[in-house]
């Protein structure tokens, strides 16, 4: 029996049409950009230009103009894809885990947080492409016979895995983003009057009229894209883990690395989407659609994650004691207190220790005071991926090899370059499709059971 | 049954009824009393995805899901195929001296390209049986039917009480009935 819920608080405010939806929803598109949109494009702009330039750099001198020319041959780049890597889970977390889970709140956010991992794979990506060194034969790690003799890649290395894993993770994602998103451009299709914006909506639509066969087929496909795209999603950063737990440097060689990637992850996605959402509902007038009780959920997701990740980093102490490994002992004793224990402290306030503030309600439901926090967590997590390399690797076996190290301009440069690329894809998003999904908000409106 | 669903074409159409709605459940109750009567209704076409309409309209349980799970076998024994024509037929490494078999580390890769092939295959059966092409023209009834409107189409025949039919839409909500003939419509 379907009726409407007296309990259940109501998932879009302010008594909202499917018209309304529209309206409000497309209103970006249709219109003229905002200056608020304006003037983050162009900021964005300029951090894209810092990419270009790091990039250039790196490329024509060598890799050599990073500082991992030592025995941390690991350093920013590899932080700062792990860091990429995880801000992109909480997309198919978001879309994927939570329709699973038939939790309609994901509707409002689905689209923009799907839109972040397609974003976030490709600032990731960009890490170990470029680490190669002599990107131009990057084309080696593919399953080719080597230099076009007779060796072929090695698949008991977890790097190859990571080839597989991020290019099957970028492409599932973009389908899945892409036909949830037909119905939508269809809309948008139906409404832009110039002869371009028509031709290239009706372009992408491929024909959507929202004929009930079609809806039935879309339902279906959506599901086992869903399906199969969460342990695709767990398989991923599990692997990203692997490359270093399977290592036998102390610090890495871990078996709780899978399960504690995948909620620093989650952890860190979460942090990313409350950053980009807390900000567009205010700009954009989506305060109806993405609500408080949106906001609300995400931080109790980022107080359950953290306080995982936080159980993982405990552990992980424990079993260096337990094993009775002096090795081991020592990587962790040196990242607490050794010289980076300004990094390890910094992961630790950020990553455990803040987010139990969202016991308390005011912290979950006051928006700039989450924004603040979704900056302290992605901060928390960049330093979780840096104090997990860079500890483990500048004490080596052999104390002649110990070195500190810190990233060089270029690789700062790359990284803050990084955010160029996802705020620019982000604006460009925002500006030309719906950020959130109109066809799925529309089942919403009356909050039904 | 051809790959393609032609039901979604609305060429060669010669004569429908349509019936527009703006309320879900008024929608499901007409096409509910439509069917009642015994007429076949040809499709609803709705901006959202209303539940209980397909099964109300008799639309049969798409087999994509075990098309999905072909392509899936298919990536599987793809790679399968793959890693060992490369790793034990065409190249053997010696690794540590241990066997050159099928050992736990092909998983991973074998799992991904189980997902690609999953994902993929079964993405290009929906476009297909969708009758979904880039840059295809497509059939609108109404400009708003992806906006907020439903509309409700119904083939006729010969024999059919046409009138009848208008009278119950009206009755059951319908905000507008038109009659579409070799693709022209006229407000009824």
């Amino acid at each position: 029996m379907i009726h409407d819920s007296i309990i259940r608080e109501r998932l879009v405010t302010g008594d909202k049409t499917a018209a309304d939806v529209t309206r409000d929803i497309s209103r970006p598109i249709l219109n003229q950009p905002s200056t608020a949109w304006k003037i983050g494009f162009t900021l964005s702009l300029i951090f894209l230009g810092i990419f270009g330039v790091s990039l250039f750099w790196t490329v024509w001198t060598g890799i050599g103009v990073w500082n991992i020319n030592k025995s941390v041959m690991w350093g920013w780049d590899i932080t700062n894809f792990v860091f990429w890597v995880g801000i992109g889970h909480a997309g198919t977390l978001i879309s994927a885990v939570l329709l699973l889970f038939r939790q309609k709140w994901r509707m409002s956010i689905n689209r923009s947080a799907e839109a972040m991992t397609i974003f976030a794979v490709v600032c990731a990506a960009m890490f170990p492409v470029f680490h190669m060194g002599r990107v131009w034969v990057g084309y080696w790690a593919l399953p080719l016979p080597n230099a076009f003799g007779s060796l072929w890649v090695n698949f008991n290395s977890p790097l190859l895995w990571d080839v597989f894993a991020i290019s099957t993770y970028f492409s599932v994602s973009l389908l899945f983003w892409y036909i949830g998103m037909i119905p939508d451009i269809a809309t948008i299709r139906d409404k832009v009057k110039t002869k371009t914006a028509k031709f290239w909506y009706n372009f992408f639509s491929m024909g959507w009229t929202g004929s009930t066969r079609s809806w039935a087929r879309y339902e279906l496909v959506s599901l086992i894209l869903a399906g199969i795209s969460t342990p695709l999603v767990l398989s991923v950063h599990t692997i990203v883990s692997a490359d270093f737990a399977t290592s036998v440097i102390p610090g890495w060689h871990t078996t709780i690395f899978p399960p504690y990637f995948v909620a620093g992850a989650i952890f860190s996605g979460f942090g990313m989407v409350a950053t980009l959402l807390v900000v567009a509902r205010k700009v954009m007038n989506y305060e109806n659609y993405i609500t408080i009780g949106h906001l609300e959920a995400m931080t109790k997701i980022i107080m359950v994650t953290g306080t995982l990740v936080g159980i993982a980093y405990l552990t992980e102490f424990f079993i260096a004691w337990y094993s009775v490994v002096e090795y081991e002992q020592y990587a962790f004793i040196n990242r607490a207190t050794g010289p980076y224990w300004w990094a390890y402290w910094s992961m630790m306030s950020c990553n455990l220790i803040a987010p139990q503030v969202f016991w308390f309600k005011w912290a979950r439901t006051t928006p700039w005071f989450i924004f603040i926090m979704s900056i302290v967590v992605n901060v928390g997590m960049w330093f979780e991926r840096f104090v997990i390399i860079v500890t483990s690797l500048h004490r080596d076996y052999l104390p002649s090899s110990w070195v500190m190290y810190s990233g060089s301009l270029t690789e700062v440069g790359l990284f803050l370059g990084t955010f160029g690329i996802f705020f620019t894809c982000f604006f460009l998003f925002a500006k030309f499709l719906p950020v959130i999904n109109m066809s799925e908000v529309k089942t919403i409106l009356r909050n039904r059971e | 049954m051809g790959l393609v669903d032609k039901n979604l074409s609305l060429r060669n159409r010669n004569k429908m009824l349509i019936g527009v709605w703006e309320d879900e459940d008024a929608l499901l109750s007409a096409t509910q009393a439509v069917v009642d009567k015994g007429v076949h209704i040809h499709d609803v076409f709705t901006p959202y995805p209303v539940h209980g309409l397909d099964r109300i309209i008799g639309v049969k349980r798409s087999r994509l899901a075990r098309i999905a799970f072909f392509c899936g076998l298919t990536g599987l024994s793809l790679m399968f195929t793959m890693i060992w024509y490369m790793y034990v037929k065409d190249w053997p490494v010696n690794v540590g001296n241990k066997p050159v078999r099928f050992s736990p580390s092909w998983i991973p890769v074998m799992f991904e390209g189980t997902i690609l092939c999953t994902a993929f295959g079964m993405g290009v059966f929906f476009f297909l049986r969708n009758r979904m092409l880039h840059g295809i023209k497509n059939d609108l009834l109404d400009d708003r039917q992806t906006d907020d409107r439903m509309i409700m189409t119904i083939e006729t025949c010969e024999g059919m009480d046409e009138k009848g039919l208008i009278e119950l839409m009206k009755e059951k909500g319908a905000v507008e009935t038109r009659e579409f003939h070799h693709g022209v419509q006229t407000v009824i």
